[in-house]
């Protein structure tokens, strides 16, 4: 992969987003049910909680090619079953400062909670996260790491 | 010291209120100081208390061979005995069926390429501040000087100026691509011998992520995909709950600087959440609870 | 008459076969260490004897990880592509005479059953120069296993280092004449003394021990501070087990070959559960008797050079020599 002939209009970012399946994935559906458009470089994962994303999905996305990963899940107090998303936040609290030791791309690594009534935010943070990451160019550090195995 | 750790030791086996005394003995090459079984009261002059006792014993408290040989007594390191007090917390070893004896401790030194002793203490010691034994059953000899050093480290400890901190702060310090060319060089030595997880006394699981195929959770090879992937993982799997003795470091064949990992979960623990792992028995483990209102300002 | 190199002249050799696109390995300083590394100049490297490496030169023939083969997926075509073969020429200059000695005992091991062309086109392809020990320390035992601190076993070129740094050079084969053909001047050398280890360790006795003491407690008893990793035998010069494992995905992935040790529970860790070497006594047994009793018996040497290697990075303080020491008193005994 080569950031100076990517970095053009040819490069198309990946971007894997992990959701809950109760509130952001609802709200992903929900913005394509009101016909809210966002860019198609984001692929879906759906998990049933925040609890249940092990931060180690996270590494596992940029082994496999992606340039951004966005998890995402219900707001406190909202969690299905009670809290997850309070142990989780706990856990990626900790998790960015070890990824920030590392030497991670703080940037391509993001947390938002999003419920199944904000289609409207789901849409606008996509379409964020792959303008920014398209700025970025592709995550060549991490990916250079996987080609070199 | 070294003679009242062997009396009180002496004392236990000949009472028969233990059936073996993990304690160390210079039982490597050279005299190199390693774990010591003893279980007869004959055996007790073997064990030695000094400057070169680096290694975290508690490591074979959840080893079968060693529950195997019954009830036990540890000598441990005050820094050390956080490590049981994490692992009763963790419901690992029956506290009340195990008799922890330390004694006030005044530094380790560092060991050369041959394992001899050096002058220079080891990083850790840099800023510690428990030099004196707590959550013991045993505790023997003055503490003195041991609490002048606790008193003495304070500020370095405080303002995390000594030590493995200024070589984190000091990473800490370069831009993310820099951090990350670091970590590069130093997992491309990565062999993948898992000496950083067998001798750590929190890495207890009888089976270990690592080493599970269905489905691969990290690759098993050595390749820099793999040894990022796995020294995330063993860092993480530490976050709440590393106490920072460095066994992992240290065992380290290739010296890679894994302390540094585990140091930055710990400062983000303390920081965070204002724990700090192992200093009470019968506290929740940091990540197995949570807080309504923790710090969410990275989350949108 | 001597045949020298300097070590300016050595250095100015390196650097030309760089220039030549062979892989020149050498020991390099890094912080605390010293390890085997391939170098884009001489200068990085610390050319003079060691006892103490962080690494064995085995690496550069049996490497920690290698692709067998790989496979892309292409709609419902899959191809596949073997390993390309090595075929660069190599050098490896400053190993160990205990690290050399261990490429011969392997050479069998290769090619046995099954001719294991990775190992030997490495093999064919590299030129391996030792330095004979000037220095050596407590973990060293070569001269118990039949090695000595200028044994020539497996090298091309054996270089004894002088009282002024230069290098007096014996070569042993072929490849090491060639190596260095025309780089030598004749002279008078001031050599500095070897450095013989302390090898007091009566290995027939104890090897003979173990064939007899299979269901002996001792074993439990001398491996019970070992917490099970690997790290000994994958810093071993002679160590050679292997996993084969595939990786990737769907679409893309390889077939690779990476170092394992019998040391951790896994290595025998049956479907059922069952494990038929379940505790580190069963597995340190395993460990001492292929090195002492099986494979001698199969191929002629035993599998340890005696390079200290083990114990130096034994997080526990264990090792091969402590393991021998603690059963000699036990073969000795009766």
């Amino acid at each position: 992969m080569n950031s100076e002939t990517t970095k053009n209009d040819s490069f198309e970012p990946k971007i894997i987003a992990f959701v809950c399946n109760w509130c952001t994935y609802l709200g992903a559906d929900l913005a394509g049910t009101n016909r809210l458009e966002y860019p198609a470089n984001i692929r879906i994962i759906r998990l049933p909680c925040t609890g249940r994303i092990d931060f180690n999905l996270i590494v596992k996305a940029f082994e496999i090619g992606a340039d951004a990963v966005l998890v995402s899940g219900c707001h406190p107090g909202d969690c299905h079953y009670t809290a997850g998303n309070f142990h989780a936040r706990r856990r990626w609290g900790l998790f960015r400062e070890l990824l920030q030791t590392v030497g991670v791309d703080m940037q391509r690594v993001n947390f938002s909670w999003i419920s199944a009534a904000e289609g409207a935010k789901f849409q606008k943070l996509v379409t964020e996260i792959v303008e920014k990451t398209r700025q970025l160019g592709p995550y060549t550090a991490y990916h250079d790491v996987v080609e070199k195995a | 010291m070294e003679n009242e750790l062997r009396n009180a030791i002496r004392e236990l086996l000949t009472q028969k209120q233990v059936d073996v005394v993990i304690g160390y003995g210079k039982v490597g090459v050279d005299g190199a100081i390693g774990a010591l079984f003893i279980t007869d009261p004959s055996e007790v002059d073997a064990m030695v208390w000094n400057d070169e006792c680096r290694q975290n014993l508690a490591v074979h408290l959840t080893r079968p061979e060693v529950k195997a040989l019954g009830k036990a007594a540890i000598v441990v390191k005050p820094c050390d005995a956080r490590a049981i007090v994490v692992l009763a917390n963790e419901a690992q070893i029956d506290r009340d069926n195990l008799v922890v004896i330390s004694a006030p401790c005044t530094g380790v030194k560092k060991a050369d390429a041959s394992g001899h002793k050096t002058d220079e203490l080891e990083k850790k010691c840099l800023s510690c501040v428990e030099h004196v034994p707590q959550n013991v059953d045993v505790v023997v000899g003055a503490t003195d000087a041991a609490q002048a050093l606790d008193a003495q480290n304070q500020e370095v400890a405080q303002n995390r100026s000594a030590g493995h901190q200024t070589r984190l702060a000091e990473l800490r310090a370069k831009s993310p691509e820099e951090r990350f060319d670091f970590w590069k060089k130093e997992f491309d030595r990565c062999i993948r011998c898992y000496a950083c997880r067998q001798n750590c006394p929190l890495c207890y699981c009888r089976r270990c992520v690592a080493d599970k195929n269905r489905p691969v959770r990290i690759d098993s090879s050595a390749s820099l995909k793999g040894n990022f992937a796995w020294n995330i993982l063993r860092a993480f799997h530490l976050a709440g709950r590393c106490i920072g003795c460095g066994a992992c470091a240290n065992a380290c064949p290739a010296g890679i600087e894994l302390d540094l990992l585990n140091l930055t979960l710990a400062n983000a623990a303390q920081d965070q959440f204002g724990y700090v792992s192992g200093k009470t028995l019968g506290e929740a483990p940091l990540i197995g609870t949570y807080d309504t209102t923790d710090k969410e300002e990275f989350i949108r | 008459m001597s045949q020298i190199i300097s070590l300016d002249n050595l250095k100015r050799l390196l650097d030309a076969k760089i220039a030549d696109g062979a892989t020149v390995v050498a020991p390099v300083q890094d912080g605390d260490f010293v390890s085997f590394k391939a170098i884009d100049k001489a200068e990085n490297a610390t050319l003079q004897p060691r006892a103490a490496m962080q690494n064995s030169i085995k690496e550069f023939f049996f490497p920690k990880h290698e692709t067998l083969f790989s496979f892309v997926r292409q709609g419902n075509d899959v191809q596949l592509l073997d390993a390309p073969d090595f075929e660069k020429e190599q050098i490896v200059v400053g190993a160990r005479p205990c690290d050399a000695a261990a490429l011969e005992i392997l050479d069998p091991l290769f090619a046995w059953d099954y001719q294991d062309r990775f190992f030997q086109e490495r093999r064919k392809q590299t030129t391996v120069v030792a330095f004979a020990c000037t220095v050596c320390d407590a973990h060293c035992f070569c001269t118990a296993v039949g090695g000595a601190p200028d044994n020539t076993k497996g090298a091309d070129a054996l270089l004894y280092q002088t009282e002024d740094g230069s290098f007096e050079v014996k070569t042993l084969t072929e490849k090491g004449e060639k190596l260095f053909a025309g780089q030598l001047t004749d002279g008078s050398a001031n050599l500095k003394p070897l450095a013989t280890p302390n090898g007091a360790i009566k290995t027939e006795e104890v090897a003979s021990w173990i064939k007899d003491n299979f269901t002996s407690p001792v074993w439990e008893k001398v491996s019970l501070r070992c917490v099970g990793c690997g790290a000994c035998a994958f810093v071993c010069p002679t160590c050679h087990c292997f996993d084969i494992v595939d990786e990737g995905s769907y679409s893309k992935g390889k077939r690779v070959k990476n170092w394992d040790s019998c040391q951790e529970a896994m290595f025998t860790l049956h479907a059922s559960g069952h494990n038929p070497r379940a505790t580190q006594g069963a597995r340190q047994r395993q460990r001492l008797t292929h090195k002492f009793v099986t494979y001698p018996q199969k191929f002629g040497f035993y599998l340890c050079t005696g390079c200290g290697s083990c114990s130096r990075s034994c997080g526990a303080s264990f090792g091969v020599r402590p393991c021998l020491e603690a059963l000699e008193q036990n073969a000795t005994q009766k």
